[in-house]
Formats: structure tokens, C-alpha cells, sequence
């Protein structure tokens, strides 16, 4: 019995201990040190820096920074916090969440990004689709760059893939702009102007990286610069690849996106069973929410949330002229709901599924963005939008194309670009109602041509910052720049924690 | 005393060692000795002093191993010598021992008395159990009969109050868990006690059936828990379920039927009073009331949400077992069924399990198994918290109306609209429209087998499964339940997980007397693996026929999806040992070590050190001492470190995320995208801690009085904490762990019982108090001069508790526009230039001219200066009476309900506030308008005093009376013992706080298991204690 009892204490004892083995493998995901070794790696690692802009920060909160904080839109939300730091510079907190959001998404896309340039080089593939996708990753961490530039100015440069233990210092807006340049000139000569296969509709393209390449020039009042990628995309390569959609609203439709007036689209779509916004969230996948919710967060009262909303005076931009035929300027009702989206009135405007009387009787003045709305295919919003919000349009492209002609000297040239964008909405050409305007009157009427093409879409503060036109002086139009600080309120904040965390950052002058 | 790496070879040494050991122990057996011969024949009746009779008692002659147990009436017959010194020793547990002499009588009947601190009382300590006079440690031990006199949810909520050091806050809903702390926090990440139930390391959760416990033993500090090592850092809660006794089968039943309200309810304005005070607000501001308030004001709509949402609910509490055994076996078995319908609708949690418990003995060799099986079903609305929308939905607004018909709201259920604006959600449309099932099946048990080696050694291999098969189902119908809310297509989400634990566990106990020196001990080893898995599918488009939704997923016809994966594989490998020495039971030595090695950090930080030591000095055994009323007087110390691992299982290690998405192509199609998303810290290693204890333990006035006092110092050392780092880094999913922080707990715990067992009427009282004063220590580098978290409105600063209330000070209301004006700074700034009379006047603390964060301070703790529990026991003949008493001190909660309500915006209103205007000075609430008004906006800052309030309470949280059968009028019909009893749980609770409860689990995030402990004050619409009255009865055949 003794020797039972031994053998079989012994046994158990020597099994249990050589169970003791405590690597174990994660069966969810690769580690980092095993990925970057295909081309399938490569595509899927630029694919999530693309993702990066339906997250939050971007898809929602940062329209409300380019378009609810500048005159054309207020905010009347019940959430003072917005109201507070997105419309009236009332900044509550330099760590703000909102803001913060947006500095944080886009420097994901940074992190992505520079995954991408680090590994992809090293990856044993076809070199122009290497090159290809190292270029969109370059063009989309110059976009990050170029929000972050225009919203906070001097900013940390992240260029390589990160680690906790990196504490760089602040690199100035002259030095991040340098940066986006480099990174653009390097997409445009990397990317194809189309893509052959179908499948990669929405990929960046040359067109789009000329596109912003100007835009990054003509924010830093460098217009001779920005000629250059305008005229390949006006009377280069780009004139046989892009023009107007004789339908001005089809910019704005789920049924015409990817048109051939569409130089840069952030692609959304709806994802029915979505349940969540975390594109980095493992545990369901496939109920990511790839649309966009500034829909919900820009429809009025009964329909979304309203937190932001355009400013009566936007009307009577579009009523200053009329079109040839006597008719109101048709991209009223494509760009504003409001009493009279329907000319006829509120008995006769439709405000999703309802006329404007119906839900908000007859004395409402107040007026909502139309633009990536879903009201000309549902009665409701939600969070999951699909409409693909139009970043740069080839209106957009001719527009600054004749703002930077003008700027050169060359009015007379410029009038044309004007004129063509005038055309397709059906009003008279600039050169019969207005010739011989001086260059300073020219970019008087680009500032209204702008406006009344391109409100609402997300280029507003950006162009009043161009021209110089942030100030109070702006209170007639839009009461929240009553509290607008010059030479303050141009940039946010740097959140705190930030600079908590790495004391090598500075602060924005006079914050 | 560092920890030490340990190499592999060291490891294959040390299970060497332990087989050699093992091999020693073999060689000696020991011999059995022979018995006298009996002459004389005694019979006798044992019973309680209510006169049930006590089946199990061991009844022996003294001096010998001569003896026998008492049947289940309670009766015995034992044959002796004859002769006048002939003494039996009757004695059972849970009672004090009698020792009465036979004389020449024949019959001898006893009655025993509860003995409520019984010195020989047996104390699992974990891997051994040794007799409560012989603990170095502070162990708590609470007697079931107290913590089942309530309904609970669970075994946490049961134990409140009952033991010092122990912080038990309630959840209150069907199926939640309460949330309890042994001796505070000191964890950021974790603060969850370790459960061990028969010796299996499993979750004491909803799923355990209380009645089935026989035994809890709390191990607070170092040098009972250290045998637990890496666990055991935030105490050790042990369960031992009930066994079968020797003798015939008795079968017990116990039923309990219970309602169940809430206590309190928010006194809110009717629909009248409402359009009122709303007509006010609105002109207050110089705006025109909307049309809802005024013209087209419908008296006739007047819905009490709380009445629509509350209900009554109901608990149904039964028990049957059967149990017995022989000299060789005993076996337990027991069924149970408990339901309890919440006091909100579409709330109900229910629990059926079937318990199994059995050992055999053969020869040196003993198997048993404890084994429990249940099946769980909690129902809840899948989103939202009633408790903040229900005071906060409009009572102009109807639960449904044809007017709120439209496509994504076809039931019409009543929401905010643009003329009558509130965003409160309709609970009763989110209860209808999204209700979850949650399912938990599941097997807790454990197996083992012992050989006793020796007569002073034994070997015991012990295996532990805790199996659980979950399953949720939440629902989505078409239709919204708040104003402006995105509607959602129709779907079926499902999740199916299984969870598994396995523990094996070799030890070797071994228990020596030379002389008067005794010692004991284990030593053995540990294995534990920990896995869960999920899958997760669903489908969009629900059919629907007549109003009926088809509910499978195989039944709708939408887009479906899928997902899973295993979210949870660890392994953990432990040695541990615990030598007891005494000498002359004067002089106690305890030391306890564990080496433990965790799966969840990287290869060069997995094993960890964890030792103790502990002394104990029985003064009272002294020849030197001699006071007659001290019975038992025991001092006692120790000091040792401890572990955690608050971690996820590959936290250490950076991956590729799957996740991303970006959408290509003419038909917008989804591509995958991968990513590494979170930055990982490969140099995590255990959480510490360092733990000191002192106590004295007193038996007073022929045990009468019996007082505990512990005293201890705790300091937890790298502390991992998700540091935060900068958003530059492009960081998601969470902050990477570090080791960083730090956090004491000292405090005191008191335990005094009293009992009068002299007269007809016995009672006895027992009191415990409890002093938690925690500081934080460390909190890492959260940024140059940054010695502080914050989350939410508190703040965790060095040198103060975890959460305090850090917000902006208030100062009395503006009497005048002059006032206003007259507020200024050193430099004449007006500081608060948007004011007007009526509004709160803030400290500008800073002295800048403005309100901002700069101007917040420190408000308040969340931490109770005082925590104490009282109970007290009365009988009278057949009558007894049981009162439980919690009482709460010192403390302060953030009313995030309260903010809502008197922020006046979209929102129902209180019925007494009494706002501020030219003709209503004299009152604490500002002036009532619209928040277009900067001003009115800056009276609802949320980060004001003005929402803390004091949370001290006094609770009656039980009172039982009960009436015990008399045995002579049961005997006929094969009873032997039955007893009815009528209960009120919750019956009043004394306290200043306005809000539900004071009584509150704090941030209750799932996702932000930090802001749950740093947050722990704040009541986000807590759900409130129950009160419940109950009738039940309990008998045995």
C-alpha cells in the first residue's frame, strides 16, 4: 500500500509541476514584432490611417471647429460646453474634451501613418504599389498635419512610429508647414491620378494631393507657390480628370458621391448594425459605425440634436443676385433648411418628412446646414450617416485657382475660373455684371463667390483666416465673435496635459 | 525582504524536495489504541435553548476517545463505568462545551448554549484550519445565521456591518453585486477581494445560493492571507458551504415570500405646478413660455413618471436539503429557488442551484466533492438609468399619445419635443423597446482527496473547477425614447461566453505535538488557468407580426454579424507554506510564504515573493497572570508583503489592432484595416504590499464580554496605473499600465459582544466600528508638478484620500445687481460680470477676477471617518428577536441627480425648492431662468459645492422576530424542529442626504475601472436599498 501511496504522490506532484508553462500566445491578435511582411500587411496598415477619419475627433467635432466657430454657424445647444468653446471663444479648459478629441484622432492617423512609412519600405513587393501606399500614407499625414496646424498652429512633429518615452518639442507652424509640404510633394509624385481597379475608388489620388498642396501654400499667403498645383489641376492633367457636376447638388447626395467633380471624399457608410464609434475597439468589428454623426449633431430640433446651426445672414448672402432667369440662386435650397428652403415658404418647406410650419410654426428664424445631409432620402438622422463628406471640390480648386491668379496680378485671367463656378448655378457672368473690378474688389466678391459655393463644407474659418478677417468686427454677422481675441483666438489652446506630461512643449502665445 | 527571480532549476529542485518530503512522512504510521470495557448505560436529550433538539453533538467521556453524536432528536445513549468521577464532555460547534458529571443517574440531558465567540470554534485560514484561539492574524468570521436573516443579492450585500474592516456599499438591483473593500483601497485598478468557496479560487457572485454557506472567514491581513500571495492583497474572503452530519437523513426546507418598495421617491411639481414654475422660469428670462406651459397647457396630461416606472416587487426565497451520513460518509444535498421582482419594471433577477456535497472515507484515504449548479436569469432594460430620468421627464409629457406617432417612434411613446424640450429619457419605452436577458449557467465546485500519511501528516490533492456558460440577448424594437435621439433599425444581439477556471493543488499538512511544543503547517503547491471565451452574433430587421417581434437571430432578415474571440487566458503557478509553532499555547509563531509566478507579465517579471510573519502571546496563560475577571487575553502582530495583478492577460506586450475600416469602391464597401493601436509597458511587474497588524483579543466576565481590537498600517507599492500619455503618441484603447503609485490604509477595528445567558430572557449585543484613513502616497509622473489624478470632480492628490471632492467653493447668493458689481478682485475686476441678483456667488480663490478651474479646492472626502455595524439578539421562550444596525460617518456625496433637477433646464422640478427672487430672498437656491442666460449658466457649473451633501446614515437594516415551535407539539407529525418568522429589511434609515440613498456604489463605468474606485462618492442615479418585508418559515423532518 506504502508504495502506491508514494508512487502515486510522486506522480501527481512531477504532473502538476510540468503544467507550469506560462507563455501563452494571444489568440486575438499578432504582436507588432510579427506583422510588416506583405503586401496584404501593407494595404491593411494604410487602410486603418484612412479609418482614422471616420473617428469621432474628425467625422463630427472637427466641422464644428471649421464651421460652427466661424460666422457662418452658431451653436444654440443646451450643452453650454459647446456653445461656450465652439461658437464664443469662451475657452472653459485648455484640456477641453472636444478639442482635445480632435488633437488626439487626428494624431492617431499621425501614429498610422508613420506605421506605414516606417515598415512599408522594408516590405518585399511590387515598388509602385509600395510607393503608392507610402504616398497616401504621406498625403493623409499631411491632412492630420493640416488640422492641427490651422487649429493649434505650433504643435509636436511625430514622424516615426511612437513610444511612451517620446517627449518631443514644439515644432513651429513654419516647421509643420514645411513638413506637410514636403509630404504632399512627395504623395503627388507617388500617386496615380486614377485607379484602375474599381475597389480602390476613394483612394487618394495625384489630383487630391495637388489639391491640398495648394491649399497648404495659400494658408501661409504663399499664392505663387500654390499656382503651381493648381494649374496642373486647371490647365494641366487635372482639366481632363475633373469639371463641375451640372447639378450643383449632387455634391451633397448619397446618390452622386466619387463624381467627377470630387477631388477628395471622406468616405462614409452606413453600417446598419453598427453599435459602436471605436475603430480600435477589438471586441466587435464589424458593428463599427464608419459613417459620420455630424448629421445628427447639425439637424434641427425634433430631427437631431441641432448643436450646431448657420447664421440668418448666410439667407441674404444668396439673395444678393439672382440667376439669369429671374430665379432665386438654386444653391439656396441645396445649402440651407430654413423657412423658405421652398421658395413658396414654410406651408411649403419640407423639413424632413414635415413642412417647416408644422414642426416650427410660422415666426422661426432659425436656419440649419443642408449640405451631407440625409433629409433627400429619409425623415431622420442618426449617427451613421453614409454621405461622404465632399473635403475638396474642383469648385473649391477654381475658386482658389482665381483667388490666387488675383493675388498674382492677374485678375483678368481670374475672372474666368469665377465665372464657370456663376455658370453652373445659373447666374450671370462676373465679367458683365461686374468687369474692371481692382484686385482688392476682386477678393471682395471671391469672399461672397466663396461663400454662398462653398458654406457649410468646412472651409470657412480656414479662409477668414487667410485673409485676415478674424475679429470681433465679425459680432454684425455672428454675436460670438463679440468675445474673439486678436492674435489669441486665431489658435486653440495646447491642451495642458500635454505639456504637463512633456514640459517641452510651449504654450500658443498669449494662452 | 525583496522578491527574488526564480530560475527553472530552482523550481524542479524545490518539487525534488517536496517528493523527498513526502517520502519521509510514509514511513511512520501510527498504531491504534484499545478500548476499556463499558459497563453502565446512559441515555440523554441534547437541545438549544429553545429547546430544539441539537442533533451532532459529540458526547464523550472524559479522558477517553470514548463517545457518540446525538441523533436527530437530539438524543443519545453511551455506555460507561460506573462510578462517582465519571464526567461526559458534550460539545458542538458554534456552542459552548458542558461538562456534566453522571453521578448515578441514568439520564442525563443537557442544554447547550450558543456560544457566539467560541474559542475552539474551527477557522479555515486557507490550506488549513485551526482553532480560533490559535490565530496570529486578523481574521474576521461571520456567522451565516446573521448575514442569511437577509434577502441579498449577494454574499457581499449580505455581510454589511457584520465585520470591522470591511466596506460594503449596496447596488441595489436585481442580480448586482454590492461593492466591497477589506480595509479600503488600495488599488487603482482593482479593489475586488479574493473569494475562495471549499478551497476553489471563484467569484462568491449572484450565482452563489447564501443559504448553502456554513462558514465565512474574512483574512485581512498579511499573515492570514500571505498563504494566497499574489492575490491576496486586497483580503481574502473564504466560504465553506454546509455539509452532511452522521446520523439519519434529515431534511430541511426552508420558503420565504417578501415584498419589496423603495423607501423614498423625489418630491417633484405635478403637471400644474410644473406649467407654473415653467411660466415663471420662461419670463424670469424674458422669453415667451412655450404653447405646452401656457396656451395650449393640457391639465389633463399628469404623468408621474416614478409612479409609471416604480412598482412593487416581490422576493421568493426556497430551500430544500437533505443530509446525513455515516461514520464513514456524509452527504448534502440542496435545491434552492430565488426570484426577486424588481421595484423597477422590466427588472427581475432569478437563481435556481442544486448543491451536492459529499465525503468518504476509506481507510487512510478521504474523497469528497462540493458542487454547485446554477442557472441564473437577470432581466433589465438593456440601456439608460431610470433613477436619473425618471425625476427628469416632464409631466405635461404623456408615457404615449397618437401626437408622438411617426416612422421612428410607430408606438408613440411620449419624449421631448421642440415645444415642450426635455431630453430625460421614457423609461418605460426604453424598458419596452430594449430589454436584455442575461443567462449565466454555471458549475462551482471542487474534488478532493486526502491521505492521512501519519497520524500527524496528510496529504490532500484538491482540484477546482468554477465553469460558467453565459449567454445575453438584448432586443432592439423600432421606436426612439428621447427627444432628437437617432433611431436604430430593429435587431437581436446575442453573446454566448464561457468562462473557465481550473485549479490543481497538492499540500502537505502536517501537525506535530512534542512535549509542549506543537507545530503545524502546509506547504504545496498551486496551479490555476483562467480562460474565457466569447462569440458574438446579430442581425438587423426583426419580423414582426401583430405587434409581436420574432426574436432569433436565424428569424431576422437583416444584415448580420459576428465577433469573439478569447479574451481572458492566464496562468498562474504558486509554492506556498505556513509553519505554526506554540509552545505551551502561550507563545504562537506564524511564518507564511508564497512564491507565485503570473502568466500576465513578461518573462523577466513573472515570479514574486510573498512572506509573513506573525507572533501571537497568550498573556492570560501566564502563571504571573491572575485577574479573575480576564478569562482570555491574547496579543498579537504581524507584518508581511502581499500581490496583485490587476491586469489584463498580455498587457505587456504591444499588438496589431484589426479593427480600422475604411470604405473603398462604387459600392462603398468596408476594407480591413491593421494597426497598432495601444502602446504597451513590457516592465510591468506585481502590485505590493506591505502589511502591519497588531490586536488583542479579550474574553471578559466569564465570557460575557468578548473584545477584538486590530490595529493596521497597510502600504501598497507599485501601484499599476495607466499613467496618461500624451495624445501626441496617438495612443488608443487605454493608457499602458505602469508601475507607479502608492497608497496607505491605518485604521481600527473594534468587535464587542455581550451576552446575558442568565435568565429566561437571553440576549446579546455585538458592535464592531471601523476607522479607514487612507492617503495616497505616490501617483507616478502624471506631468511636471502634477501630484494628483483627476477624474471626473474629484481628485487624488498625495498626501489625501483616493476621489476627494475638488471643486469650486460657493458663497452665498447675490442679494443685488450691486452686489454683483461690488465683487470684485484686488485689482477691481468684476469677477463674476455675468451675474446678477440671485445668482451663486463662487470663490475666486486664486484672486484673478474669474471663475475657472484655477478657483477650484478640496470640498470633501468620500471616505467615511467612521463605518459600524450592531447587532443584537434576543429570546424569550419560544420568541426571538434579531435587530442589525448599520451606521455610516462622516462623509460626502456628490448629488448628481439633485445637479440635474435644480439646474432648472429641460428638466422636471422639485417641488420645495424655492428660487431666489426680489420678493423670496431668504433661501440657499438661486433665481430660476433659462440657460440663454450666462448667468443661470454659471449657477449650474457642475463642479460646485453646491452639489455635495453630507452622507452619514443609520440604517435599520434588519429586524427578524421569530417564533420556535415547541418540540412535544411537533413531535407527532415528524417534525423536529420548525420555526416561522416575519422580517423588515431596510425598515428606516436616519440621514440629512436628499438624494435616494446614502447608502451608494459611486462611478459605476465598466470601462473606466479607475473612475469606479476614484469616483466612489458621486450618486449618477444610484439604485437605492430596497426596504422589504418578508414571511417565512423553516423547518427540518
Amino acid at each position: 500500500m506504502k508504495t502506491i501511496y508514494i508512487l502515486s504522490l510522486c506522480l501527481a506532484v512531477v504532473l502538476t509541476g510540468c503544467m507550469g508553462d506560462l507563455d501563452i500566445a494571444n489568440p486575438n491578435q499578432p504582436t507588432v514584432e510579427v506583422y510588416w511582411n506583405t503586401a496584404d500587411d501593407a494595404v491593411r496598415g494604410v487602410n486603418a490611417v484612412y479609418s482614422t477619419l471616420h473617428r469621432g475627433g474628425i467625422s463630427r467635432w472637427l466641422p464644428f471647429y471649421y464651421i460652427i466657430r466661424s460666422d457662418e454657424g452658431r451653436s444654440q445647444s443646451p450643452a453650454t460646453d459647446i456653445v461656450n468653446n465652439m461658437d464664443q471663444f469662451l475657452i472653459t479648459d485648455y484640456n477641453y474634451g472636444n478639442a482635445y478629441g480632435i488633437w488626439n484622432d487626428n494624431y492617431v492617423g499621425i501614429f498610422r501613418a508613420n506605421q506605414v512609412i516606417a515598415n512599408v519600405p522594408d516590405i518585399a513587393m511590387d515598388e509602385t504599389m509600395r510607393n503608392r501606399i507610402v504616398g497616401e500614407a504621406k498625403f493623409l499625414r499631411a491632412l492630420y498635419y493640416y488640422h492641427l496646424v490651422t487649429l493649434w498652429g505650433n504643435v509636436p512633429l511625430m514622424l516615426t512610429p511612437s513610444v511612451p518615452q517620446d517627449k518631443p518639442g514644439t515644432t513651429s507652424a513654419e516647421g509643420v508647414w514645411a513638413q506637410i509640404e514636403k509630404d504632399l510633394s512627395e504623395a503627388v509624385a507617388a500617386l496615380p491620378t486614377a485607379y484602375t481597379n474599381p475597389a480602390d475608388l476613394g483612394r487618394i489620388t495625384r489630383g487630391a494631393a495637388q489639391a491640398l498642396l495648394a491649399k497648404a501654400y495659400m494658408q501661409q499667403r504663399n499664392y505663387s507657390e500654390a499656382l503651381v498645383p493648381l494649374e496642373w489641376l486647371v490647365e494641366g492633367d487635372g482639366k481632363d480628370l475633373y469639371d463641375l457636376m451640372p447639378d450643383y447638388r449632387d455634391n451633397f447626395l448619397i446618390t452622386s458621391e466619387n463624381n467627377r467633380e470630387s477631388l477628395f471624399e471622406w468616405q462614409f457608410q452606413l453600417n446598419p448594425s453598427e453599435n459602436h464609434d471605436d475603430d480600435a475597439s477589438p471586441a466587435d468589428p464589424d458593428r463599427l459605425n464608419y459613417g459620420t454623426s455630424v448629421s445628427q449633431f447639425f439637424g434641427p430640433p425634433g430631427v437631431g440634436w441641432s448643436d450646431g446651426e448657420a447664421n440668418r445672414w448666410l439667407v441674404n448672402e444668396f439673395l444678393e443676385e439672382q440667376t439669369t432667369d429671374g430665379q432665386r440662386d438654386p444653391r439656396l435650397e441645396a445649402s440651407l433648411l430654413f423657412d423658405s428652403t421652398d421658395v413658396r415658404g414654410p406651408g411649403f418647406t419640407m423639413i424632413y418628412g414635415q413642412t417647416f410650419t408644422q414642426r416650427y410654426g410660422t415666426d422661426n428664424k432659425r436656419v440649419w446646414f443642408r449640405k451631407f445631409q440625409n433629409d433627400h432620402w429619409k425623415d431622420f438622422e442618426g449617427y451613421n450617416s453614409p454621405n461622404n463628406w465632399r473635403y475638396i471640390r474642383y469648385a473649391d480648386v477654381l475658386l482658389m485657382y482665381a483667388e490666387c491668379l488675383n493675388h498674382e496680378g492677374r485678375t483678368a485671367e481670374a475672372y474666368g475660373f469665377v465665372d464657370r463656378v456663376r455658370q453652373r448655378a445659373g447666374l450671370p457672368l462676373l465679367s458683365d455684371v461686374m468687369p474692371g473690378l481692382t484686385s482688392a474688389q476682386f477678393l471682395e466678391q471671391i469672399k461672397h463667390e466663396r461663400i454662398t459655393e462653398l458654406c457649410g463644407e468646412g472651409h470657412r474659418w480656414n479662409d477668414l483666416a487667410r485673409w485676415g478677417d478674424l475679429s470681433p468686427a465679425l459680432a454684425d454677422r455672428d454675436p460670438g465673435f463679440s468675445t474673439f481675441d486678436v492674435n489669441k483666438d486665431e489658435l486653440l489652446p495646447i491642451p495642458q496635459q500635454e505639456r504637463d506630461i512633456n514640459p517641452a512643449l510651449r504654450q500658443n502665445d498669449q494662452w | 525582504m525583496k522578491k527574488k527571480l526564480l530560475a527553472g532549476d530552482s523550481a524542479c529542485i524545490r518539487r525534488l524536495y517536496l517528493i523527498l518530503l513526502s517520502l519521509l512522512c510514509v514511513l511512520s504510521v501510527a498504531e491504534a489504541s484499545s478500548l476499556p470495557v463499558p459497563q453502565a448505560t446512559i441515555t440523554g436529550r441534547v437541545t438549544d435553548d429553545t429547546n430544539a433538539p441539537l442533533p451532532g453533538v459529540n458526547v464523550l467521556l472524559k479522558g477517553t476517545s470514548q463517545g457518540t453524536t446525538t441523533d436527530i432528536d437530539g438524543r443519545y445513549t453511551l455506555t460507561v463505568p460506573p462510578g462517582d468521577g465519571t464526567i461526559l464532555v458534550f460539545s458542538f460547534i458554534g456552542y459552548a462545551s458542558i461538562e456534566e458529571t453522571v453521578d448515578n443517574r441514568t439520564t442525563v440531558n443537557v442544554v447547550l448554549r450558543a456560544d457566539v465567540q467560541n474559542l475552539h470554534e474551527v477557522v479555515v485560514i486557507g490550506y488549513q484550519t485551526v482553532e480560533k484561539k490559535d490565530l496570529t492574524g486578523a481574521v474576521s468570521v461571520i456567522s451565516p445565521e446573521a448575514s442569511n436573516r437577509l434577502t441579498s443579492n449577494s454574499l457581499a450585500e449580505s455581510i454589511q456591518g457584520l465585520a470591522p474592516g470591511v466596506t460594503v456599499r449596496n447596488g441595489g438591483a436585481p442580480g448586482q453585486m454590492a461593492r466591497i473593500e477589506i480595509r479600503g483601497a488600495s488599488s487603482f485598478a482593482n479593489t475586488d477581494p479574493l473569494y475562495v468557496i471549499d478551497g476553489m479560487i471563484a467569484d462568491a457572485n449572484t450565482t452563489i445560493n447564501n443559504n448553502d454557506i456554513a462558514s465565512i472567514q474574512i483574512l485581512k491581513d498579511a499573515s492570514a492571507a500571505a498563504i494566497y500571495g499574489s492575490r491576496a492583497a486586497n483580503g481574502v474572503i473564504i466560504i465553506t458551504t454546509k455539509q452532511g452530519k452522521e446520523g439519519p437523513a434529515t431534511i430541511s426546507l426552508s420558503a420565504k415570500y417578501g415584498v419589496q418598495q423603495l423607501p423614498k421617491r423625489w418630491d417633484l411639481t405635478n403637471s400644474t405646478e410644473f406649467a407654473a414654475l415653467q411660466r415663471t422660469q420662461f419670463e424670469n428670462s424674458g422669453a415667451t413660455p412655450p404653447a405646452s406651459v401656457s396656451t395650449a397647457f393640457d391639465p389633463s396630461i399628469n404623468t408621474n413618471w416614478q409612479d409609471e416606472v416604480m412598482r412593487t416587487g416581490s422576493l421568493q426565497d426556497y430551500n430544500l436539503s437533505i443530509s446525513g451520513g455515516s461514520k464513514t460518509g456524509t452527504y448534502l444535498v440542496s435545491g434552492s429557488y430565488f426570484t426577486n421582482q424588481g421595484v423597477l419594471i422590466g427588472n427581475s433577477f432569478e437563481r435556481g442551484s442544486l448543491r451536492v456535497n459529499t465525503r468518504s472515507e476509506k481507510g487512510r484515504i478521504a474523497f469528497g466533492e462540493n458542487l454547485v449548479l446554477t442557472n441564473s436569469v437577470q432581466r433589465n432594460p438593456a440601456e439608460g438609468n431610470p433613477f436619473y430620468d425618471m425625476p427628469q421627464m416632464l409631466p405635461i409629457i404623456p408615457v404615449q399619445g397618437d401626437a408622438f406617432i411617426s416612422p421612428t417612434n410607430p408606438e408613440g411613446w411620449g419624449i421631448g419635443t421642440t415645444g415642450a424640450v426635455t431630453y430625460a429619457w421614457n423609461s418605460v419605452a426604453a424598458n419596452n423597446l430594449s430589454p436584455r436577458r442575461s443567462n449565466f449557467s454555471k458549475a462551482v465546485g471542487n474534488a478532493y482527496a486526502e491521505v492521512k500519511l501519519t497520524d500527524w501528516l496528510t496529504y490532500r490533492f484538491n482540484t477546482g473547477l468554477e465553469v460558467s456558460f453565459d449567454h445575453y440577448r438584448t432586443i432592439r424594437q423600432v421606436g426612439i425614447w428621447q427627444f432628437n435621439a437617432a433611431p436604430k433599425p430593429s435587431s437581436v444581439d446575442e453573446e454566448r461566453a464561457r468562462f473557465l477556471n481550473l485549479l490543481f493543488e497538492h499540500t502537505l499538512n502536517f501537525n506535530k505535538t512534542i512535549g509542549e511544543h506543537r507545530i503545524r503547517g502546509v506547504v504545496g503547491i498551486s496551479r490555476q488557468h483562467i480562460t474565457r471565451e466569447n462569440t458574438l452574433g446579430g442581425r438587423t430587421a426583426l419580423q414582426q407580426y401583430n405587434g409581436d417581434y420574432f426574436t432569433t437571430i436565424g428569424s431576422a432578415t437583416g444584415l448580420s454579424t459576428a465577433g469573439g474571440g478569447r479574451p481572458t487566458d492566464y496562468k498562474t503557478f504558486g509554492y506556498l507554506g505556513r509553519v505554526q509553532y506554540d509552545f505551551r499555547d502561550t507563545y504562537l509563531l506564524t511564518a507564511t510564504g508564497r512564491i507565485d509566478q503570473d502568466s500576465r507579465f513578461s518573462e523577466n517579471y513573472r515570479t514574486g515573493f510573498f512572506p509573513s510573519l506573525a507572533a501571537a502571546w497568550r498573556i492570560s496563560r501566564e502563571p504571573f497572570f491572575n485577574v479573575p475577571w480576564v478569562t482570555d487575553l491574547k496579543l498579537h502582530a504581524s507584518y508581511g508583503e502581499l500581490g496583485i495583478v490587476p491586469l489584463d492577460s498580455w498587457d505587456y506586450t504591444g499588438f496589431i489592432n484589426t479593427s480600422p475600416r475604411a470604405i473603398f469602391g462604387p459600392d462603398q464597401t468596408p476594407n480591413g484595416g491593421a494597426t497598432q493601436a495601444q502602446l504597451a509597458n513590457p516592465n510591468l511587474k506585481w502590485e505590493e504590499r506591505i502589511v502591519q497588524n497588531i490586536g488583542v483579543d479579550a474574553s471578559l466576565l466569564e465570557d460575557r464580554l468578548v473584545v477584538t481590537l486590530e490595529a493596521y498600517n497597510t502600504l501598497s507599492k507599485d501601484n499599476l496605473l495607466r499613467l496618461p500619455v500624451a495624445g501626441y503618441l496617438g495612443n488608443l484603447i487605454a493608457n499602458p499600465f505602469i508601475n507607479a503609485g502608492s497608497i496607505r490604509n491605518r485604521g481600527i477595528e473594534v468587535t464587542a459582544m455581550y451576552q446575558n445567558r442568565a435568565h429566561a430572557l437571553t440576549w446579546d449585543i455585538t458592535g464592531n466600528l471601523t476607522t479607514i484613513h487612507n492617503t495616497v502616497e505616490d501617483v507616478g509622473n502624471q506631468g511636471q508638478g502634477i501630484q494628483y489624478i483627476q477624474s471626473g470632480n474629484t481628485r487624488t492628490q498625495v498626501g489625501r484620500s483616493l476621489g476627494e471632492w475638488y471643486v469650486l467653493r460657493t458663497n452665498g447668493i447675490f442679494q443685488s445687481d450691486d452686489e454683483v458689481q461690488a465683487y470684485r478682485n484686488a485689482d477691481g475686476k468684476v469677477i463674476q460680470p455675468f451675474a446678477k441678483a440671485g445668482d451663486i456667488r463662487y470663490i475666486d480663490k486664486d484672486g484673478n477676477g474669474e471663475i475657472n478651474n484655477e478657483d477650484r479646492d478640496f470640498a470633501g472626502s468620500p471616505w467615511p471617518k467612521l463605518q459600524t455595524g450592531l447587532q443584537g439578539n434576543a429570546r424569550y421562550k419560544q420568541f426571538s428577536l434579531n435587530l442589525q444596525f448599520v451606521g455610516v460617518f462622516g462623509y460626502t456625496i456628490y448629488n448628481d441627480v439633485r445637479r440635474a433637477l435644480d439646474s432648472y433646464q429641460n428638466t422636471n422640478f422639485r417641488r420645495d425648492i424655492s428660487p431666489w427672487s426680489e420678493t423670496n430672498t431668504n433661501t440657499g437656491d438661486p433665481r430660476i431662468g433659462l440657460a440663454t442666460d450666462q448667468g443661470i449658466n454659471e449657477n449650474n457649473r457642475t463642479n460646485t459645492d453646491r452639489w455635495l451633501e453630507k452622507g452619514a446614515y443609520v440604517r435599520l437594516r434588519n429586524v427578524e422576530v421569530a417564533y420556535t415551535f415547541p418540540e412535544t407539539s411537533l413531535s407527532r407529525l415528524g417534525i423536529t424542529s420548525a420555526r416561522v418568522f416575519v422580517s423588515a429589511q431596510n425598515l428606516f434609515t436616519i440621514t440629512g442626504y436628499s438624494g435616494l440613498d446614502p447608502d451608494l456604489v459611486g462611478n459605476t463605468d465598466p470601462n473606466n475601472p479607475q473612475a469606479r474606485i476614484l469616483e466612489r462618492g458621486v450618486d449618477q442615479g444610484n439604485w437605492p436599498a430596497s426596504r422589504a418585508f418578508s414571511l417565512g418559515v423553516q423547518c427540518s423532518f
